[in-house]
């Protein structure tokens, strides 16, 4: 039977009227290709810095309709869609840089309610009661002593004036090193971190000096 | 045509409100939620994967659901006709040496081969200005409501519904919206923001290239991806059945058909949902109507109008009326 006779062949009974056998092919197909497409949740993804309120990853990840609204409301550019590197369930989710500036819960821009959760439509990033700076931990300060210039006794602090949690403190070189315990992962100290500018950039270095990881 | 014109330069003012959004951070959001600040209207495809997938019921989004289903019942699928970028991005496939008119959005799309073909000849019968036979005019008259033979080739479901109830039940087992990873509608406004990034923060990331590729992919690949695939569209049809405002409303007296007894079917040709307006059991259900005006815009004697409310349909002028300008 050719196609076009297929066509004009008269529905079978039992299908009649409600799809046609082409269509809910072509729909399982689709479904199948879309469950295919789910299991990439399973392949492993690593850690990512999220903004407050998402660090519930399931939750962030669940919900997540990748509107854009938190990037575009951050009054400090400091969220950033994920990228297919991060994993593709993840692309396009929100993730913290604090190349340029850190997050300080929108203290001067909306009273230390961070307007990113106050905007998120479907609740994926949500702080939990009571939630606070302090207790709510974006990620970890590391400090690479190989590429700091304070390790190499030039006497750079700008890590330490930075720091509003008292998490990072000056040894009896001025050399600075990060308290973890209190370290929430605000970013501050990357984001003032000089050690990839001009003139201060140690040979093979590929990042700052000291950066905010995620916590495993 | 105007509303065609706008209809391409209606998609492109929502990216660019999108993309100077974005820039000066007023919160608009895209079109996936839509707003200002914490007041969204959300996608409802969206919204129904994360209350899925996240099985919370988010009050914000529920409320976004009822809205949108509200507007859905007002306008069908308008949005697909008026806002959707997708139609509009299509038009690249014209540059890939495709036909642009074989999009499902304009023209004939959503019609298989075969109608469309039976279309061109009730054409270029219409063109040889041939009146129609007493036998037609019977079989016109004698086809009102359930006529099984045209009814089975347009049923109640198609390919989309199953995509739909798909997306739905991958993102109960996945526990994420896993369609919103490759809706063509997201991929398009994410190519804009990446790109915007790209620029401004010199974000470089292979995101920047596969985002684009996907969206060019599908849309390549599918050419009825709005009338086949998407599930965005099939919803918005299911809650489009409720539809009965601006409903394409025939003036029987103006009508060449009924009016004058001579075949037209110039509406069913325009329409791109392949609805016929004239023997709507012929066509595809109004609930899939875009709003798109090329009925109303295209009808030789202005017989077609968008009424808010449904109208009484006017009388059938008698056979009588009809015959001697048929002949004429």
């Amino acid at each position: 039977m050719t196609e076009q006779e297929e066509k004009n062949a008269p529905v079978e009974e039992g299908s009649s009227g409600v799809i046609s056998r082409r269509s809910l092919l072509v729909g399982l197909g689709g479904t199948a290709v879309l469950c295919g497409l789910g299991a990439v949740r399973y392949v492993a993804a690593d850690p990512l810095v999220r903004p407050p309120g998402g660090q519930n990853e399931d939750q962030l990840v669940s919900a997540c309709i990748h509107c854009e609204k938190c990037y575009e409301v951050c009054p400090r550019n400091v969220i950033a869609p994920a990228h297919i590197e991060d994993g593709i369930v993840n692309m396009r989710t929100p993730v913290m840089t604090f190349s340029s500036n850190w997050c300080d819960w929108c203290k001067e821009e909306n009273g230390g309610d961070p307007l990113c959760v106050k905007v998120c439509p479907t609740q994926a990033l949500q702080l939990p009661q009571g939630a606070t700076p302090e207790n709510t931990i974006l990620g970890l300060a590391n400090l690479d002593t190989d590429l700091c210039l304070a390790y190499r006794l030039i006497g750079c602090r700008f890590c330490y004036d930075a720091c509003e949690y008292e998490a990072i403190e000056l040894d009896e070189n001025n050399r600075p090193y990060v308290i973890n315990d209190k370290c929430n992962g605000c970013g501050a100290c990357e984001s003032v971190c000089v050690s990839m500018q001009n003139g201060s950039i140690t040979a093979g270095a590929n990042r700052r000096a000291i950066i905010v990881e995620p916590i495993q | 045509m105007k509303s065609n014109k706008l209809r391409t330069i209606i998609p492109l003012l929502v990216m660019l409100v999108v993309a100077i959004g974005y820039v000066t951070a007023f919160g608009i959001g895209t079109i996936s939620g839509f707003g200002w600040m914490d007041i969204s209207l959300l996608c409802p495809l969206g919204s129904l994967l994360t209350l899925v997938a996240s099985k919370m019921a988010v009050p914000r989004v529920l409320i976004s659901l009822v809205v949108v289903v509200i507007l859905i019942l007002l306008f069908a699928r308008a949005f697909c006709g008026w806002i959707c970028p997708v139609p509009v991005v299509s038009k690249i496939r014209g540059i890939f040496g495709g036909k642009a008119s074989n999009t499902d959005m304009e023209g004939q799309g959503a019609l298989d081969p075969e109608a469309a073909m039976a279309a061109t000849a009730a054409e270029k019968k219409k063109a040889a200005g041939d009146a129609l036979t007493e036998e037609e005019k019977k079989a016109l008259k004698g086809c009102s409501g359930s006529c099984t033979s045209c009814a089975s080739k347009f049923q109640k479901l198609d390919s989309r519904h199953v995509i739909l109830g798909g997306s739905l039940v991958s993102a109960a087992i996945f526990g994420f919206p896993v369609f919103c990873l490759i809706c063509p509608i997201g991929l398009t406004l994410a190519t804009i923001l990446l790109v915007m990034r790209l620029f401004a923060f010199g974000d470089v990331t292979w995101s920047v290239v596969v985002v684009p590729v996907i969206l060019i992919l599908e849309l390549l690949v599918f050419r009825k991806w709005c009338s086949k695939i998407c599930p965005i569209s099939a919803l918005m049809s299911l809650i489009g059945k409720g539809n009965k405002t601006f409903v394409p409303t025939i003036d029987n007296s103006k009508c060449l058909e009924t009016a004058k007894g001579r075949s037209c079917e110039i509406c069913s040709q325009v329409c791109p949902q392949a609805i016929n307006p004239r023997h709507p059991e012929a066509g595809m259900s109004f609930s899939e109507c875009t709003k798109c005006r090329a009925c109303v815009e295209n009808c030789p004697t202005s017989a077609i109008t968008m009424p808010f409310l449904p109208q009484k349909p006017t009388p059938m002028p008698s056979a009588d009326d009809a015959a001697p300008e048929a002949t004429a």
